[in-house]
């Protein structure tokens, strides 16, 4: 049992719709496109239903609509917070030039908190913690050897275009392999998220739905 | 002209069927192995918990550090893809720190978190075994919302005990003695070290992740910027076994080392099969220009 719907009747729709649906979406398997684009778009009504609720009940209501009704001279900047929401609504009607200022500070606030938090969270933290500085020479030191030398080969891999001798050449390639063994040790990470969820998937039919696993 | 449709319809349908077939057997295979396992955390010998426990005692000693009533958030953001590789390490760290007598918090930063943290809400609720966690909502904004949650997080209408807790400790991020960090793929552990972490270095966070995350997150646990890391299934699992031994509430199922190991298997095998196409139709393409392979 996976604890989501109860023992009610609600939980025991809930359990059916779900088995249901999952077969639904299984059946592509077997050639049955129809369904499963029934059920595609059924996933894709959800979602925006959902987001439409959770965008109005947890952020428009609380943090926009209800300050300005009941304080609304102590949340006079949000007036001002109305104006790039509503051009960014009505994007498609409004000129690039009108809408490139409330573009530009959108995606300049999202790169800021990104780049920002990978130099200070991430980059420096984790140089900090590669150095070998203080430690005597160990395992670690001929780790951090191996990984920079690796990082070079990655980033040598980088260099298209550039003029490049053959032992240059020689260790892109090698790079490039390298990238190509990181993107596929990813993947086998990936596969066992993915796995995971299949069997998961089917313990739900077995034991939620047809309770033989109970 | 019309009568000959049946019959290609019909060879349609099998050579799908015959497309379908490797897997429909593995679904199959899955089916079995699922009830062979049935529930088990070993299935003739093998076993899905990870033996090497460091990073389970790292997270228990985490936990146990906690000092007498402290104020636990517990971030949800997991991806509903993903959620059921680490749902029951989720549950039983929340069962967890309800026995180590944590006030708990649950807030979330993306929509698909939300509905989880709604659903596990509902769900301890339900069980009645331990209080649910105050509920803090869903912060929009995503890591905007994160560095606004460091000034305040508990929404204007939260009332309860924990949520005047938090208040009475300032109302932010920094009233809490610990995080335990849900993840998921827009939202994970390295969101809260980049954002919160190097804002509030003294915070302990704790990371329990998918296993396509771990090698995002491991030089995060490296470094010391997380004080604890569940970032693969076996990890999770052994978590889930190490703190339900001797415990008589279940934190649901977790996924049998039998169907895993089928599962890996039919990967490797269709690697294996596009390796070995790949190779063959190398070869003929060097036959037909008359070069060596």
């Amino acid at each position: 049992m996976n604890g989501f719907a109860g023992t009610d009747l609600a939980g025991t729709i809930a359990t059916w719709v779900a088995a249901i649906a999952t077969i639904a979406v299984w059946s592509y398997l077997v050639g049955a496109r129809r369904i499963f684009v029934l059920m595609q778009h059924l996933l894709a009504g959800l979602a925006t239903g959902y987001l439409v609720l959770l965008a109005i009940r947890d952020v428009m209501m609380p943090r926009l609509v209800l300050p300005l009704i009941q304080q609304p001279r102590d949340n006079g900047l949000l007036l001002l917070v109305l104006v790039p929401v509503g051009m960014l609504i009505a994007a498609t009607w409004l000129p690039r030039r009108a809408m490139a200022p409330v573009s530009a500070i959108l995606v300049g606030g999202i790169a800021a908190f990104a780049l920002g938090g990978a130099v200070v969270g991430t980059i420096l933290p984790q140089i900090a913690a590669a150095l070998p500085a203080g430690r005597a020479p160990s395992g670690d030191l001929a780790g951090e050897v191996i990984s920079l030398a690796i990082t070079s080969l990655v980033l040598l891999a980088f260099l298209h275009g550039a003029p490049r001798g053959t032992v240059t050449t020689r260790a892109a390639n090698v790079g490039r392999w390298l990238l190509v063994g990181g993107i596929g040790g990813w993947i086998g990470f990936l596969v066992v998220s993915r796995l995971s969820l299949l069997v998961d998937r089917i313990g739900f039919l077995l034991g939620d739905w047809l309770t033989v696993l109970r | 002209m019309t009568t000959s449709q049946p019959p290609v319809t019909t060879e349609e349908r099998l050579a799908g069927l015959r497309r379908a077939a490797p897997v429909l057997l593995l679904l199959l295979a899955l089916v079995v192995a699922s009830l062979l396992s049935a529930g088990t955390a070993s299935t003739a010998g093998l076993r899905l918990a990870s033996p090497d426990r460091s990073r389970v005692d790292q997270v228990r000693q985490a936990i146990g550090n906690l000092p007498d009533n402290a104020l636990v958030l517990i971030a949800c953001d997991a991806d509903l893809g993903t959620y059921p590789e680490i749902r029951a390490a989720t549950r039983v760290a929340i069962d967890d720190l309800a026995a180590h007598g944590a006030r708990l918090a649950i807030v979330s930063f993306t929509p698909e978190g939300r509905a989880i943290a709604a659903a596990e809400r509902d769900r301890i609720s339900r069980g009645g075994r331990i209080e649910p966690p105050a509920d803090l909502g869903y912060v929009a904004g995503a890591e905007a919302g994160l560095v606004r949650s460091i000034a305040s997080i508990v929404p204007a209408g939260a009332e309860g005990a924990v949520a005047e807790a938090i208040r009475e400790r300032g109302g932010g991020i920094g009233a809490f003695d610990m995080v335990v960090i849900v993840s998921g793929s827009d939202i994970s552990a390295r969101s809260w070290v980049e954002q919160v972490g190097s804002r509030l270095p003294d915070l302990p966070l704790i990371g329990i992740a998918p296993t396509f995350l771990d090698p995002e997150l491991e030089p995060y646990l490296r470094s010391g910027q997380l004080a604890g890391l569940l970032g693969t299934l076996r990890d999770g699992i052994a978590y889930t076994e190490a703190v339900s031994a001797g415990s008589a509430t279940s934190p649901g199922p977790t996924p049998g080392p039998l169907p895993m190991l089928i599962g890996m298997l039919a990967a490797i095998g269709a690697l294996a099969e596009a390796a070995f196409r790949r190779l063959v139709r190398r070869r003929g393409r060097h036959l037909r220009s008359g070069r060596a392979p």
